[in-house]
């Protein structure tokens, strides 16, 4: 129970499980089965690319259900044209959904409001070539109507923080790709936000740049935020996220917690320190006792990588959505 | 100049509202209509009443949340990226180069250089102006989508209200500033083009470089034309700015040595033995409606002679119009459009001089003014009246005499059963056919006060000011013919009173705000096109509107129809029926046969020609925000007109932002 006035009103009782209602308060009056804990919630999302005439072009989503729940870093996996920056414009507003819906802080993807809440860095940066880091950020900090005293001191912290502040006073079109990279991570985060999608954060930064990123997404998830990103790095994808979601072309292929994603359930994998050879051919013979057949005993978990690939080229052998990709992480 | 509409911005302003109430509800039904059918065809007809509902509910608060440090932003980037694009800069640069360039092909020496001055500044302004308008804000917004800038723009809670205003702010504060440098240039440009002084053309610049007149021919030496009846010598000045001035030195007999008549081109004074006064003084003739004025310095044949800056340029003439004219046949029966003197006919209306059998004709035009008062005048000693009248001469009259007019000035009573009246002796001119005349009406006037009942009360000499106009501030001025058989003709804008002339940079400001008007239209267009069209298509769009614009009242007139609904204008019936008789080889006085095929030809033309019609409700009359006729005749542009101007400018940038607004917030950015 918190006692802020405003969440102690009798139209809103105050919710037991809620960590932080302080700035959800009016989301919560307005939607009323919001639940603070799910910060996005797609159903039934399909996204399909026409032409001037209406004809259809592309299928670039299909069918998309998902809940990404507030704190986790929530990792969008595919190959290249599987959906997945459709995805995220389509959390975003920027594209319309042809069916389904998707909401967003409890409000719909298209409500210019969430945007207050809300930080994007887009596949590309997209920023006006002709401002400097400051001035980029500042102009950004305004559209969050912040004052100007607030907007100076986050900028220059932001500078700081994603290393810029060296090039802080020269234009954007004289940066490299990775410092692009990083002045849009700074712009993401100007207002603080409380979701943060990024769509491949790790593209064209070095190895240093990468590890950065990465630790700067574990920070963010320990302030409390959540994030989605999209990527195709599975190594990225691996070590930051909590839960992902494997998109091909446009068909949701297996969602679940990283850790269970990868644990391969029909092996058993032993293993000890000091074990003498001689007691090798004892465990084999318990095992054949058993009717086990797999022999290697040093065998290690699949990595990622080979998860991935095992989907692909599953679906391609056999297209259309996956039998159950139910969630395994309940 | 030919004015024939004369707006009150209060009458104007009551139809004006309804009208834009009127054109933004059928918008919001068409809007919602379209909105619809998209919506329906992308996600069906159920979905779709979803849709559009949600898109009408948000658009209030997203109106409420407008917030001013937004749109700031975006009109500050709107700015640096128009200055990137650097057309600011080769618009003033191409201006720059026309104003040091542009003044070698115009002749200052010509007979009207000011109109040829300001003609040439006002209209390369508004070309220039309005091209650079349409070009910043037609490349704007597509080109954000284009480099997909935009995502990072309204992934933030960024308005679309915010991002058209901020645009449309942006662009008109850059536009603004353009043109204010634009104007402060041209104004010192036409100023120091027309600023110039003379010196006599002649061994000295004394009163001895004059030359006598002979008095017998009473012609110039100089320009070997008639002089003035009371000259006695002449010079004339050097050539500068293209012309050279005729000086006269003139006798100017007076009954007494008065203060007053003491000025400073007096060469010589002499006191008569009958007590009355000959002044010598020098004048210069004027050239191309300018003057300078004369001073002398000394007396006799070596008083130096020097002339002052030109006078009569930069004049803003406030012409004071009567708010309504009648007209009065030889009856005296009141009569809204005048005798009908055929061909003649039309913008004037025309009254009589009588016959020789009937010489008491009652026709007269009635001007009635209000709020006449010795205030709006620059000298209270006389109303200067200026007329320009039309006359239709018949053969019956004297065809060599120039006919005469006469003016007869009444007072007009609250109430005319208990009050008296003023009325004034006619008073006569000769009339100076079909160019602007100035008849200095006196302050005193000779004439009678009537009672109620038509009985004489008192005859006299009454104050124009303080009798016939003091009680309320209105007076009658009729005009009348005086020549048997001739006929006078005028239009309410023919005969006006001038009033105190309005500074001159005060009225070229608002001859800028005209085009300022303009500019602002052509910006919010561009802008609120651009929410949806790509640039070329922007371009296209904008010109398609601009000349519409510039051909509202030509539209207007063509679409125009009588009591049975055939159009008045068009000869040969509207567009398709001219197709048909030019592949038919038929005339065009000519009817069309009547029959299906010809029925539905008129049916089909009557809608083409009022879809255009209904267009010119949609582009702003142009021609209605430019004022730069009144500058160039040296007119004082009318307020009423600016504020209409300035309102209706608002209605359209009103219009304008909702329409952008709606588009850009239903257009799918990322598409
Ligand atoms: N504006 C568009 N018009 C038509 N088709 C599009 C458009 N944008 C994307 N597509 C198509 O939609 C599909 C999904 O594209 P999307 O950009 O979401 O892929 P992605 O998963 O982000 O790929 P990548 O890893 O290369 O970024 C692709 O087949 C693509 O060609
Ligand atoms: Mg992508």
């Amino acid at each position: 129970m918190t006692t802020d006035a405003a969440d102690a009103a009798p139209s809103n009782p105050p919710n037991s499980s809620t960590e932080a209602t302080g700035a959800t308060g009016r989301l919560e009056q307005t939607n009323p089965d919001y639940d603070p804990n799910v910060v996005i919630e797609a159903q039934n999302l399909t996204k399909v690319y026409r032409d001037f005439w209406g004809r259809q072009k592309v299928r670039a989503l299909n069918a998309l259900d998902l809940e990404v729940r507030k704190g986790e870093i929530f990792g969008l996996l595919g190959p290249n044209g599987s959906g997945k920056s459709t995805t995220i414009k389509l959390l975003l507003g920027l594209l319309f959904p042809t069916s389904g819906r998707a909401v967003v802080l409890g409000e719909n993807a298209t409500n210019v409001a969430k945007n207050e809440r809300i930080g994007y860095l887009p596949e590309e940066s997209y920023l006006y070539k002709f401002l400097n880091a400051e001035e980029t950020l500042d102009f950004y900090g305004r559209l969050f109507d912040m004052p100007a005293k607030v907007r100076r001191e986050r900028v220059q912290a932001l500078i700081e923080q994603v290393g810029l502040g060296k090039a802080k006073r020269r234009q954007l079109k004289e940066y490299s790709k990775g410092m692009t990279r990083r002045i849009g991570l700074a712009q993401a985060l100007i207002n603080d936000p409380e979701l943060i999608l990024l769509d491949e954060p790790t593209s064209g930064l070095d190895p240093l740049g990468t590890r950065e990123m990465k630790d700067m997404i574990l920070k963010l998830r320990d302030e409390g935020k959540t994030i989605v990103m999209c990527s195709h790095l599975l190594a990225d994808v691996q070590d930051v996220c909590d839960r992902v979601a494997i998109l091909f072309q446009g068909d949701l292929k297996e969602m679940g917690r990283v850790d269970s994603l990868l644990k391969v359930s029909g092996e058993t994998q032993i293993r000890s320190q000091d074990l003498p050879e001689s007691a090798h051919a004892e465990i084999r013979k318990i095992i054949e006792q058993h009717g086990g057949t797999n022999i290697t005993i040093e065998n290690p978990t699949t990595t990622l990588e080979e998860l991935f690939l095992g989907i692909v080229r599953d679906s391609e052998a056999r297209p259309g959505m996956r039998s159950a990709p139910a969630d395994k992480s309940s | 100049m030919v004015r024939e509409e004369f707006p009150q911005f209060l009458e104007w302003f009551g139809p004006g509202i309804l009208l834009l109430l009127g054109v933004l509800a059928v918008g919001a039904l068409l809007g919602l209509f379209f909105g619809y059918l998209v919506a329906a065809f992308r996600h069906g007809p159920f979905e779709a009443f979803y849709v559009v509902s949600q898109v009408v509910a948000e658009a209030v608060p997203d109106f409420l949340q407008t917030s001013p440090r937004r749109v700031l932003a975006m009109a500050g980037l709107a700015i640096k990226e128009a200055l990137r694009r650097r057309v600011v800069l080769v618009t003033f640069v191409i201006f720059a180069l026309s104003i040091l360039f542009g003044g070698w092909f115009m002749d200052s020496g010509s007979d009207k250089p000011e109109q040829i001055y300001i003609n040439f500044v006002m209209w390369g302004t508004q070309m220039l102006v309005l091209l650079m308008g349409l070009l910043i804000s037609a490349f704007s917004l597509p080109e954000d989508i284009k480099n997909k800038t935009i995502y990072t723009i309204v992934t933030k809670p960024v308005r679309s209200t915010e991002i058209v205003l901020g645009r449309i702010l942006g662009f008109g504060f850059l536009g603004t500033v353009l043109l204010a440098l634009m104007g402060i240039i041209s104004f010192f440009f036409i100023w120091r083009n027309l600023d110039h002084k003379h010196m006599i053309d002649g061994p000295s610049q004394t009163v001895a470089a004059f030359v006598e007149i002979d008095s017998e021919t009473m012609k110039s030496t100089i320009s070997g034309k008639r002089v003035s009846p009371n000259a006695i010598s002449e010079a004339t000045t050097t050539i500068d700015n293209g012309h050279a001035h005729r000086l006269e030195i003139y006798q100017d007999i007076r009954s007494g040595d008065d203060e007053a008549l003491q000025t400073g081109d007096i060469v010589e004074t002499i006191k008569r033995d009958d007590g009355k006064v000959t002044y010598h003084r020098a004048r210069c003739m004027p050239v191309g409606g300018h003057t300078h004025k004369v001073t002398v310095s000394g007396t006799g044949a070596s008083a130096t002679v020097s002339l002052g800056p030109a006078i009569g340029y930069f004049r803003a003439r406030q012409p004071i119009y009567s708010d309504e004219l009648a007209f009065y046949d030889r009856d005296g029966v009141k009569d809204d459009k005048g005798i009908n003197v055929g061909k003649e006919w039309g913008y004037r209306g025309y009254v009589d001089g009588g016959s020789r059998g009937n010489l008491s004709t009652l026709s007269r035009a009635k001007f009635s003014f209000t709020n006449f008062d010795a205030s709006r005048f620059p000298d209270a000693d006389f109303a200067p009246l200026e007329v320009n009248l039309g006359v239709f001469r018949s053969t019956k009259g004297d065809i060599e005499e120039r006919v005469t007019g006469g003016l007869r000035f009444e007072s007009v009573p609250e109430n005319p059963d208990v009050e008296n009246r003023y009325i004034s002796e006619i008073v006569e001119f000769e009339t100076a056919e079909y160019t602007v005349q100035t008849l200095p009406v006196p302050k005193k006037l000779v004439g009678r006060i009537v009672a109620p009942d038509g009985s004489l009360v008192e005859e006299g000499e009454y104050d124009l000011f303080s009798d016939f106009a003091g009680s309320n501030g209105k007076l009658e001025l009729s005009l009348s013919c005086r020549d048997v058989n001739q006929y006078l003709g005028c239009a309410r804008p023919d005969v006006y009173f001038r009033g105190k002339d309005q500074p001159f940079w005060w009225n070229f400001f608002k001859g800028y705000v005209g085009i300022w008007c303009q500019m602002m239209i052509i910006i919010a267009m561009g802008v609120a096109l651009s929410t949806f069209l790509s640039t070329p298509l922007v371009m296209m769009g904008v010109i398609a509107i601009m000349i519409v614009g510039f051909n509202t009242s030509f539209i207007q007139n063509l679409a125009k129809v009588d009591e049975q609904g055939n159009l008045l204008n068009e000869f040969g019936g509207g567009p398709i029926a001219s197709f048909v008789r030019i592949l038919t080889q038929q005339n065009v006085m000519q009817d069309l046969e009547t029959g299906v095929f010809n029925t539905v030809i008129a049916q089909a033309d009557y809608l083409a020609i009022n879809s255009m019609k209904l267009l010119t409700y949609l582009a702003p009359d142009f021609r209605q925000l430019n004022f730069s006729n009144y500058l160039v005749y040296g007119f004082a542009v009318d307020d009423q007109q600016l504020l209409i101007a300035v309102a209706v400018t608002s209605a359209f940038l009103l219009g304008l932002v909702l329409c952008g607004y709606f588009c850009l917030k239903t257009r799918e950015i990322a598409k």
